[in-house]
């Protein structure tokens, strides 16, 4: 991997419907058909009960962070522009937990609970990356 | 009944290399020493070893197959770990299994490690692990730039300071009492006190991790000698016995450098205290908690310490941060922890500088950083592993 080029989510057999709809601009979470639970990251199976079929369902993007890091160091050359930058974990009301970062505030306003909303306005080589900004 | 490993096994020889920055030695040469250091403490001669226990191996240490052909050892049992600091309790407990199954005889647990040699594949784009598909296994996120162990002991600090109003001069008391324990050390990096002005003072790292509370990169190699309590009791020491342990939790429940419940990555928000099953460690020593003297662990970052206090119930969810002022863990305190300074001040031995010094604790052998009568000595993890150890004093 280049140090000059940021890191690109890896898109698997399992995650490729997560990454097509982002790409059209929507948010869908794996749902199981058997228990009709959600889950993050995607995986072949229901991590709660097992069971093989899944069905790709929208999702509200709506969520709250729950918990947060602002990077200082700079440990990859690609992102030392923006240092310091901030990464955050956000649950969605729907449950699962999906890691990414929020925009439109400042890193000092950064806090747990916070609400906040999926915004799909930044590509990385055709890839829409999930990020989120405070919800109005 | 199911078969109990409970002092069936004994530590009898322990060795290490020089620690320091930036050595001009090679990871084998280290781990030369510490092996020749460990049998001759033993007094076990290198044909006795016909077992190896690698920790920390690809892409950072010593391959198993390396470490047989450079030493000419003729092994009939190995194990490996890939690169991870988690993975001590790992070899310690299958280089006991290997010996009490009669697998091998004497198993040499090898820690041989130069992170400043090989420094660009911590955290950057070289580092394989951080990387990888869905990143690393520390909530490492690469397209979001974080790539390095620190940011997933940061996210779980963070929730927990939010949670419990924890700050940061608290989680000071952690590397302040270490740095104390590594000025007693001969072995240790570093050799000035540390105060909690210079440690609020220190840089931001990955917030809300300063310098001081992330670990030290450092080199060197650490050997420990895994034999049968029977053999134990006719060499040159004084056996250590391997009391009780308990395997590594994984699972949704769990997050590498979380307690379970915190809330990071999928874990549910749900905290609780310890169950029997978090705590069968001490059934299998047959001990009490309150029996245990000190406790060991791996503190690659200050919040770790915190977290396997309340893991191992010692207190209760969120209260270790103030459970650990005025000098609780220090020497002299009510349960010392990592009495020669740890990871975060002595050296990145990848933890087994501690497994050492719990060695030379309980052979009273700790000079003046001994724990006065201490008899069980624990080491265990934030992420749920541990061993007893029991003197044969």
């Amino acid at each position: 991997m280049s140090e000059h080029t940021k890191p690109l989510p890896r898109i698997t057999p399992d995650n490729q419907p997560f990454w097509d709809a982002l790409r059209e601009g929507e948010l869908v979470l794996p749902y199981c058909a058997a228990c009709g639970k959600p889950h993050l990251p995607p995986g072949p199976v229901c991590p709660f009960c097992f069971a093989d079929r899944l069905e790709w369902r929208a999702a509200s993007g709506r969520g709250t962070v729950s918990t947060w890091t602002v990077v200082h160091k700079e440990w990859f050359p690609a992102f030392a522009a923006e240092i310091p930058y901030n990464v955050v974990q956000v649950e969605f009301e729907e449950g699962p937990r999906l890691t990414a970062k929020v925009v439109g505030l400042a890193n000092d306003w950064l806090r747990v609970g916070l609400p906040v909303v999926i915004d799909f306005d930044e590509t990385r080589e055709g890839i829409t990356l999930p990020r989120f900004r405070p919800a109005p | 009944m199911a078969y109990s490993i409970r002092d069936q096994t004994a530590i009898v020889g322990i060795g290490q290399s020089e620690f320091g920055r930036f050595l001009p030695d090679s990871q084998l040469r280290l781990g030369a020493n510490a092996l020749k250091a460990a049998l001759d403490d033993a007094g076990l001669t290198r044909a006795d070893v016909d077992g190896v226990a690698i920790h920390l191996g690809w892409p950072l240490g010593v391959d198993y197959d390396r470490v047989a052909e450079t030493y000419g050892l003729d092994l009939r049992w190995v194990s490996q770990t890939w690169l991870h600091g988690r993975f001590v309790t790992s070899a310690i407990q299958q280089a006991a299994m290997a010996v009490a199954c009669g697998l091998a005889n004497v198993v040499a647990c090898v820690t041989a490690i130069s992170f400043t040699r090989e420094r660009q594949i911590l955290g950057g784009p070289g580092d394989a692990e951080g990387t990888r598909e869905d990143g690393g296994t520390h909530g490492e996120s690469p397209p979001y730039g974080l790539t390095a162990p620190a940011g997933g002991a940061a996210l779980a600090m963070q929730r927990y300071m939010a949670l419990y109003g924890a700050t940061s001069a608290e989680l000071a008391a952690v590397p302040i009492a270490f740095r104390k324990h590594a000025l007693k050390s001969p072995h240790a990096v570093m050799k000035k006190p540390l105060t909690l002005a210079e440690h609020q003072a220190s840089r931001m790292v990955v917030d809300p991790l300063r310098l001081y509370d992330c670990c030290l990169i450092t080199d060197g190699a650490a050997v420990v000698l895994v034999a049968s309590a029977e053999r134990a009791r006719d060499l040159k020491q004084a056996p250590v016995y391997i009391a009780g342990m308990q395997g590594m939790r994984s699972g949704r429940d769990e997050f590498i450098f979380a307690p379970r419940g915190l809330g990071i990555n999928q874990q549910p928000a749900m905290r609780s205290r310890p169950d029997e099953r978090d705590l069968a460690v001490y059934r299998m020593a047959g001990i009490d908690r309150k029996d245990v003297a000190g406790l060991y662990t791996y503190d690659a970052f200050s919040p770790v310490v915190l977290f396997v206090l309340e893991r191992f119930g010692f207190c209760g969810p969120g209260e270790a941060a103030s459970w650990v002022q005025n000098g609780r863990i220090e020497l002299g305190g009510e349960l010392p922890m990592n009495t020669s300074g740890g990871l975060l001040s002595e050296a990145h031995v990848g933890g087994w500088n501690s497994i050492l010094e719990i060695v030379r604790q309980l052979r009273g052998a700790a000079g003046e950083r001994q724990i006065a009568n201490a008899r069980h000595l624990q080491w265990g993890t934030a992420w749920g592993d541990s061993v007893i150890f029991r003197s044969s004093r």
